[in-house]
């Protein structure tokens, strides 16, 4: 976790700081905010890395380079779908929905229409 | 239905059943990272076949002056859509399926941190690639045509009045939408699904290469996807925020669209490097040499790429040449060490000449003149010369298909064995790369010649006696040189799928963490999990006799 925060931190500061050159160099906004955001996107992320090392996410067995296979026996990693049709559902209703914006009106409604179902049925499944 | 997942303690936990749909309906429902990784990878192919086949219509129509199998117009659709299924569909989606695959079971993770969400970009790239090859055949006289970066105006209302560009850019906003979900849980699985003692230095350098990519990706697709959906209100909803006769401003779209599309180029790269980065030491018997500096490298390359988009806009005039070009001259450096670090992994090795050692080699030979002549390109004065010459064309081709292609070709026989079960024949592996090495060296290195004396790239004809005929006419013969390499490369496949020989679990001796499961793995990856305890788990399982992390 140290490491992708470095890592996150480090990659921030460098987009910034290119940012910054870049902006005095050439007054160019459009790059400029380009650069900027690009650096503040890691950042998020390791705000939200620093929030969890403080909390005692450091010591986990994945950072322990000595660390035996059984210092994580029973850790539960997390609760695996065996299959699920709504990707593939509202992956459809996307494209019927973008076939809309190009091809006519009648079939935009129907495709949000089919994408609200969709995200719902992901939302309840998820829960399950 | 899910399944709760615990870390498989030592002695190995009994696995218990999973309920999954049989036949087609499991592999259109599966939210198994390596399901989706075979899918990604399958369908990344069947567009490779698009794509060449395109490629092929090209130089047919380019072999000699004169000649004309299609319309102009239809050229122009032709090249719009090789570059978009070859870039985004093929290589992308290609990187995308190796990530999907490896990553997961290179950190001794049991699946991707979102299942789910991981079916859902595999889908996304599926619905977009549909959506771009639609763009080309579903829109009659309004084909996408306008070049696979899609410049305003040409990619106007105006220039482009068919439905073909609407489709292409809706097909583009859900392969980035893909990349992005990808790239979210490449991310997760590798900061925090890690196996004990899977610290994030011992990542392999694929897994490393990977977040990388995931990153660029992350920062990369949504001003390209700002940028799309402004065309496409401009397109349909009467926008003017790309036309000048309006109070817009073209160059801002080529701004947005490249700050994508050079970056784009590492995260189609990236991923390949790293497949060559496992491939060579396992043939070279010897731990990879440098690892830090690999690391390091693919860091610095990942971080200066997004500084270096406007190098693509030279000849614009309103950019600022000496950064850009200072900045890419710089991306030489990293990838220097790098071509170093693979010089020192072979060095002194017991090398083995098999099929993806094979396939690694060329792409070391192949993407060293396509980055040499990118350093060339890097210098504004070269580039004004060269600039929409096929000297370009040569020098991308260099990069993506000398080097990601070659790379994926030796990542195809590496893994094969680990994700079916069974080997790709060697015999017939020598002769597709001694078919596609041979194939696209004279396809391609003709046309820096050409391009050198002057063809512009993107047309569909050109005058007799300008030097351009006999560099075209080689270039046609080389592709078609290639197609037979691929048909073969497809009979390898079909005859191993036959013959289903068992591989083994490990059959090359690999170091990663995926030679140390069975092949193919089981549900959830691992039974159980050996000790890790350097960056080559299942090389020291198997050599218990030598100390752990020894030999680098």
């Amino acid at each position: 976790m140290r490491t992708a925060f470095r890592l996150l931190v480090g990659l921030g500061v460098f987009g910034l700081a290119l940012g910054t050159v870049y902006w005095f160099l050439t007054s160019e906004v459009t790059g400029s905010v380009l650069l900027w955001s690009f650096g503040l996107m890691p950042l998020i992320v390791a705000a939200w890395i620093r929030r969890r090392l403080r909390a005692g996410g450091g010591s986990r067995p994945a950072d322990r380079p000595d660390a035996v296979p059984s210092a994580a026996a029973g850790e539960v990693i997390g609760s695996f779908p065996a299959a699920s049709a709504w990707p593939l559902f509202l992956a459809l209703a996307l494209v019927l929905a973008g076939a809309g914006l190009v091809y006519g009106a009648i079939l935009l409604p129907l495709g949000i229409g089919l994408v609200a179902f969709a995200v719902l049925g992901m939302m309840r499944e998820s829960r399950d | 239905m899910s399944t709760t997942v615990d870390r498989p303690a030592a002695p190995p936990a009994p696995h218990g059943p999973h309920e999954e749909p049989r036949g087609v309906v499991s592999w259109i429902t599966t939210t198994d990272h390596k399901r989706i990784g075979i899918l990604y990878c399958v369908s990344a192919f069947a567009f490779f076949l698009v794509g060449g086949a395109l490629a092929g219509a090209i130089r047919v129509e380019l072999a000699e002056p004169g000649r004309q199998l299609v319309t102009e117009q239809t050229f122009n659709t032709l090249f719009t859509i090789h570059g978009t299924v070859m870039l985004f569909l093929f290589v992308g989606g290609f990187g995308n399926g190796l990530a999907n695959y490896l990553v997961p079971l290179q950190v001794g993770a049991p699946d991707m941190a979102f299942p789910r969400l991981n079916a859902l970009s595999y889908w996304f790239f599926a619905g977009g690639g549909v959506l771009i090859l639609l763009s080309a055949v579903a829109a009659a006289g309004g084909g996408a045509a306008m070049g696979w970066y899609a410049y305003p105006p040409l990619s106007g209302s105006g220039f482009s009045p068919g439905v073909g560009p609407d489709l292409w850019i809706l097909g583009m906003a859900l392969v980035a939408a893909s990349s992005l979900l990808s790239g979210i849980n490449v991310i997760t699985t590798a900061f925090l699904m890690r196996a004990p003692g899977m610290t994030m230095w011992r990542l392999p350098i694929f897994t490393w290469n990977a977040i990388v990519t995931a990153m660029l990706g992350l920062v990369a697709f949504p001003p390209a996807v700002a940028a799309f959906a402004l065309l496409f209100i401009d397109r349909r909803f009467g926008g003017h925020v790309f036309d000048p006769q309006g109070g817009g401003d073209p160059v801002i779209y080529q701004h947005l669209f490249w700050f994508l599309g050079h970056p784009e180029v590492y995260i189609l790269v990236l991923p390949f490097f790293g497949v060559i980065t496992e491939v060579l030491p396992v043939f070279s018997r010897k731990a990879v040499f440098n690892y830090a500096g690999f690391v390091m490298a693919t860091l610095a390359i990942g971080a200066l790429s997004m500084g270096v988009w406007a190098h693509h806009m030279f000849t614009t005039g309103v950019v600022d040449n000496p950064f850009f070009s200072a900045m890419t001259l710089l991306i030489a450096v990293p990838t220097g060490i790098k071509f170093f670090n693979w010089i020192g992994t072979m060095w002194g090795g017991r090398i083995r000449f098999a099929v993806p050692m094979l396939f690694a080699i060329g792409f070391l030979l192949n993407f060293l003149i396509g980055g040499v002549t990118g350093v060339m390109l890097a210098s504004a004065p070269i580039d004004y010369q060269v600039s929409d010459s096929y000297f370009l064309v040569a020098h991308f081709h260099y990069t993506l298909m000398g080097g990601s292609v070659f790379a994926i070709f030796a990542a195809i026989y590496f893994w094969f064995p680990k994700a079916f079960g069974t080997r790709l024949s060697e015999a017939i592996g020598r002769w597709v790369f001694a078919l596609l090495f041979v194939g696209f060296n004279l396809t391609f290195w003709p046309q820096f010649v050409a391009g050198l004396r002057g063809m512009p790239r993107r047309i569909a004809d050109y005058p007799s006696g300008l030097g351009f005929e006999t560099p075209n006419l080689l270039s046609t013969v080389g592709a078609g040189v290639m197609s037979v390499g691929v048909l073969l490369f497809l009979v390898d496949v079909w005859t191993a799928f036959r013959r289903r020989e068992p591989a083994g679990d490990d059959p090359w001796g690999g170091s990663s963490l995926e030679w140390a499961t069975t092949s193919p793995p089981p549900h959830h990856n691992f039974v159980t999990l050996p000790p890790i305890r350097s960056e080559r788990p299942a090389f020291d399982l198997h050599h218990p006799e030598l100390d752990p992390g020894a030999g680098r």
